[in-house]
């Protein structure tokens, strides 16, 4: 199967001189399409850089990234972000919303940057996002009116709007109760059935366990790479099991 | 080591790393204080040696503690009777002022035609109100011999020669006049010998100072009443005491004012660089405030830490500015020196001095202390959790990106981040109303006094040529010979001749004053009036705005006149504008064989306007003894310095103008993308371009210009004018209207405004590029 992105040796440093510290040291990872990957390791171990380093958010100071057959490191600013914008889409912890837009307005910002003529279609397609993802009627909301749950939902059908090849999670559940985590793993679940790669960082292992595979992390290196049949809504016990033996072996 | 060791090298490193981080704006800051330090220190320095010296003057002097101005008969027995019979008079006398048109007082090679000031001679005084030299010591002058107001010291030189009415005197000195030395008082004393006077006694009109010293200044009020009782001579304006002293305080007192003023602007300047950098400051730390906040750190320690940077900048710049004030205040006691004197404690002014300074200091520590007030406002919570403050921005709701249609999406994003945080951005906003505004005021003040329909204020009509003829003598004779040439000149198409005489004018309440009148056919070449029209018959008159205000008549009404030593009534036709021989003139028709000339103007209309160089150079070529010039030359030569001055006024206005627009801007943006910093990481994330959001801040700027650069034009064009119209009509031109350059004031201002804030805001948001996603986004 096509690989969405390849990570080859990753190093990526902070600090100077004798105060630098690797927080990537040399991290290779494979993301096939269609992939459901989950990350996961404690605090520090470099999950999040990984993420933003992988998704072109932030540079590497080592090794490659390859997006769809491109090497970031070769790619401009300008052209990263159209990369961002176009192909990627993120879910973060924390609602990063446009605090002065409203919910849709948010949900189409990425999109109307370039086809500002198109703005008919993708409201459209942001309607019937939001219908598909239950928050339709919240669309004039300010985003201090509308619940965390809800406010996650609309930054999945952000990042959704232009149909990216890879969704970035970074703890999407974190901030939410266990109902409205449940939902929106549905949802993630959803559109990665529809063919769309997404790769989570989280510390929860029920998140983790919906995932097609899961790589543990510790001190800036992926230490164990657990893979798991595809999640078809059931045993979801027995795939926690897994997780849980994992995470004890290596010492999450 | 001891804790508070401890907590002054905590304090040390922290200012040293914060201002080592921004020393561009650490030094702008502390210009600015250091500027406000020195006017604020200058003015103290001022008041102390402008009260002392104006204390010392009139002690010497002997000032009178109350003067009656009379003009007509005196009756000196009486008055020495009734200074004898009140208790409370310590000395008495009456001294004489021959006062003479300023068109006969020639001193060296200028003239004094165009002075506005009642001149006049006496001789020195015997008891008190004593004419001082530039040394202060009372002058004794010889025959032949002039003493000059200092007022004049411009004009002549040592030595010169002076021509009062044919009569030649020596300048010997220049002189100060504890009663008339202010450039408001509207008398100036000239000092001449008792002979010298009495042979020029004829030149003029007397006027009578009766003068009274009081054995105690407390008596005054109670002395002020008993004259008025008596029913003594009061023909002439009554000037106490304590009006000699405001009077002599003023034209300084108004240069402090004028100081403290602009201290209170650059004091202004420097709060908006401490407001900006400040806030952005505790943007910048916001989660480590919060973090302080949480681990129990008071918010009076937290505030000391961010005040202890000021305190040190603040003290730089107050020590550098009181340094300076001391490098400046020559320059600007030189006045006060020349006119009243040296000051007898003056060792307290550097005292007063610091203590301006002082309040600098502590203004500066209070702002920046009332700026950290929102510490308490943080919450340590919400710090940690986001690291950046929360905002209200629900605003502008009815602007909706998926209804967007006609907008950049940048554009969209910026117009709507305005409106919808009104409140922060209303500072920049005032900035840019205020910078365009005096942009544009002082230049349509300048195009309007320099444009040639500008002619129509100086109560001229439109002619090509002006021969004036003035302090020369067979004065009819001359003039006849120039009309002679003209009359066979077929080039000149029109003349008329004007002659300007003085009378006496009966004022309502019965006070005498001379008037200029101009006599001669003014149908030739009419004036604009603003009300009335010219004078056409023999009892006609028509004044000059500022006379008419003066003089308290409207047309219409009438006016009584002393020609030749009878009354006669006139009606006032009409009334004009001009602000030529100080605004107070007067036109009339009728014939006048009285001696008291001033001046003729011939004024010419040439057939062909091509030829006016031609026939200015031939008529000055063969007329030597008159002064001719083109219309345009003698606007030039009119206004020529008032119209410089305003020209270099309005440039300094626009550099003023675009520095601080540009300094504010750069400053408030800096203190935008501090703010904004998270919202520049989400747009990031989502793959907006750094482009994208520099033309978003560019957006914002725009819009806030084009608010500003219309509302500032309005203002110009509305208060502006009006506020330019009040400045003109003092000097005698009844209504007022801009003469606007459309292209300097509505395309060429605006653009040097757009230009130089937009330069600003690029260099204000440079740090938007570098804002990481990773720093915002991880969790």
């Amino acid at each position: 199967m096509k690989k969405v992105i390849i990570g080859d040796r990753i190093v990526k440093s902070v600090g100077e001189g004798s105060d630098k510290r690797n927080i990537l040291d040399g991290v290779n990872v494979e993301i096939k399409e269609g992939e459901f990957v989950a990350v996961m390791g404690p605090s520090g171990s470099g999950k999040s850089t990984l993420m933003l380093a992988l998704s072109g958010a932030d540079r590497i100071d080592g090794g490659k990234v390859v997006f769809n057959g491109r090497d970031l490191s070769s790619v401009g600013e300008n052209e990263l972000a159209d990369i961002r914008r176009t192909k990627i889409g993120f879910v973060f912890q924390q609602p990063t919303m446009l605090r002065n837009l409203n919910i849709l307005d948010n949900i189409i910002l990425p999109s109307i940057r370039d086809n500002r003529k198109n703005v008919a279609k993708i409201t459209e397609k942001a309607r019937a996002l939001m219908k598909r993802t239950g928050i339709a009627e919240l669309e004039k909301r300010d985003i201090t009116q509308v619940s965390g749950g809800q406010l996650q939902r609309a930054g999945l059908c952000r990042a959704l709007m232009n149909s990216p090849a890879i969704i970035f999670g970074d703890e999407p559940t974190g901030a939410l109760n266990s109902k409205s985590a449940q939902e929106i793993m549905e949802l993630l679940g959803e559109i990665n059935t529809d063919g769309t790669a997404v790769m989570l960082v989280t510390h929860d292992a029920k998140v983790a366990a919906r995932a097609d595979r899961i790589m543990f992390m510790r001190d800036g290196t992926i230490v164990s790479d657990l893979k798991l049949p595809r999640y078809d809504g059931t045993n979801m016990n027995g795939r926690m099991e897994k997780v849980s033996v994992k995470m004890r072996e290596v010492g999450i | 080591m001891k804790r508070h060791e401890q907590g002054c090298l905590m304090y040390n490193r922290i200012i040293r790393n914060d201002i080592s981080k921004s020393k561009l704006i650490t030094l702008t800051t502390m210009i600015f204080i250091a500027a406000a330090a020195m006017l604020v220190s200058l003015a103290a320095i001022l008041i102390v040696n402008l009260s002392g010296a104006i204390d010392t003057l009139m002690k010497r002097a002997e000032t009178p503690h109350f003067l009656q101005m009379h003009t007509g008969e005196i009756d000196t027995s009486r008055l020495t009777e009734f200074a004898q019979k009140n208790s409370s008079v310590d000395k008495f006398q009456v001294l004489e002022f021959l006062n003479i048109d300023g068109a006969q007082i020639k001193l060296g090679d200028s003239s004094l035609a165009d002075n506005v000031q009642d001149n006049g001679f006496s001789v020195q005084s015997e008891k008190f109100d004593f004419l001082l030299d530039l040394d202060g010591s009372i002058i004794s002058v010889s025959d032949g011999e002039l003493y000059v107001p200092v007022h004049y010291m411009n004009d002549a030189k040592l030595g010169d020669k002076a021509v009062i009415s044919g009569k030649e005197l020596t300048i010997a000195g220049f002189l100060r006049d504890s009663q008339m030395n202010s450039m408001l008082s509207s008398s100036k004393r000239f000092l001449v010998s008792a002979n010298d006077y009495a042979e020029m006694k004829s030149l003029g009109n007397t006027e009578y100072l009766i003068e009274f010293r009081l054995k105690d200044l407390s008596a005054l009020g109670a002395f002020e009443a008993a004259y008025t009782a008596a029913g003594l001579e009061a023909n002439g304006p009554t000037i106490t005491f304590p009006l000699f002293k405001m009077l002599n305080a003023i034209s300084d007192g108004m240069m402090i004012g004028v100081i403290l003023l602009v201290s209170v602007l650059v004091v202004a300047i420097a709060f908006l660089c401490i407001r900006f950098t400040l806030l952005a400051k505790i943007e910048d730390d916001y989660r480590e405030i919060g973090v302080m906040k949480a681990i129990g750190l008071r918010v009076s320690d937290i505030k000391k830490m961010y005040i202890a940077k000021y305190a040190v900048i603040a003290a730089a710049g107050s020590i550098t500015g009181f340094a300076l004030s001391f490098l400046f205040k020559g320059m600007l006691l030189e006045n006060i020196r020349l006119y009243m004197g040296e000051s007898d404690h003056s060792s307290f002014a550097s005292l007063f001095g610091m203590l301006g300074v002082l309040l600098i200091f502590i203004a500066i520590i209070a702002y920046v202390s009332g700026v950290l007030r929102r510490f308490s406002k943080i919450s340590a919570a919400e710090a940690l959790r986001f690291g950046v403050s929360p905002e209200k921005t629900a605003g502008a709701t009815y602007l909706r990106l998926s209804e967007n249609r006609l907008l950049n999406t940048n554009v969209f994003l910026g117009i709507k981040d305005v409106l919808a945080r009104k409140k922060l951005y209303a500072t920049m906003l005032l900035v840019l109303i205020l910078s365009s505004f005096i942009m544009i005021v002082p230049q349509n003040l300048y195009n309007t006094i320099s444009s040639k329909s500008f002619i129509e204020y100086m109560g001229i009509g439109s002619y090509d040529m002006r021969i004036d003829l003035q302090q020369t003598d067979r004065m009819p004779e001359k003039a006849a010979e120039i009309i002679q040439r003209m009359k066979s000149d077929s080039s000149i198409s029109k003349y008329a001749v004007l002659t300007t005489k003085t009378f006496r004018v009966k004022a309502e309440n019965g006070i005498q004053k001379s008037i200029k009148v101009e006599l001669g056919d003014h149908s030739v070449f009419p004036i604009a009036y603003s009300h009335g029209r010219a004078p056409a018959a023999e009892n006609e008159i028509a004044l000059s705005t500022l006379n008419a205000d003066e003089l308290g008549k409207t047309t219409g009404e009438h006016l009584t006149l002393i020609i030749d030593g009878e009354e006669k009534v006139f009606s006032v036709s009409g009334i004009y504008s001009d602000i030529t021989n100080g605004g107070k003139t007067a036109k009339a028709v009728f014939n006048d064989n009285s001696a008291n000339m001033l001046w003729f103007v011939i004024c010419a209309e040439l057939a062909n306007k091509a030829l006016v160089d031609e026939k200015t150079a031939e008529y000055a070529d063969r007329f030597t003894f008159a002064k001719v010039s083109d219309i345009e030359q003698f606007i030039a030569q009119t206004f020529g310095s008032t119209i410089d001055a305003v020209k270099k006024a309005s440039s300094a206005a626009i550099a003023v103008a675009l520095i601080i627009s540009v300094l504010v801007s750069v400053l408030f943006m800096k203190m935008l993308v501090a703010k904004d910093r998270y919202s520049i990481a989400v747009l990031k994330a989502l793959g907006f371009r750094n482009g994208d959001i520099h033309a978003q801040y560019m957006a914002r700027s725009i819009f806030v210009l084009i608010i500003g650069i219309v509302l500032g034009t309005l203002l110009a064009n509305t208060l502006g004018e009006k506020l330019a119209g009040t400045v003109i009509s003092s000097f005698g031109a009844s209504t007022f209207q801009f003469a606007v350059n459309p292209l300097a004031a509505y395309v060429f201002s605006p653009l040097m405004l757009i230009g130089s804030v937009l330069i600003a805001t690029i260099i204000g948001t440079s740090g938007a590029g570098q804002v990481k996603i990773s720093e915002h986004m991880k969790e």
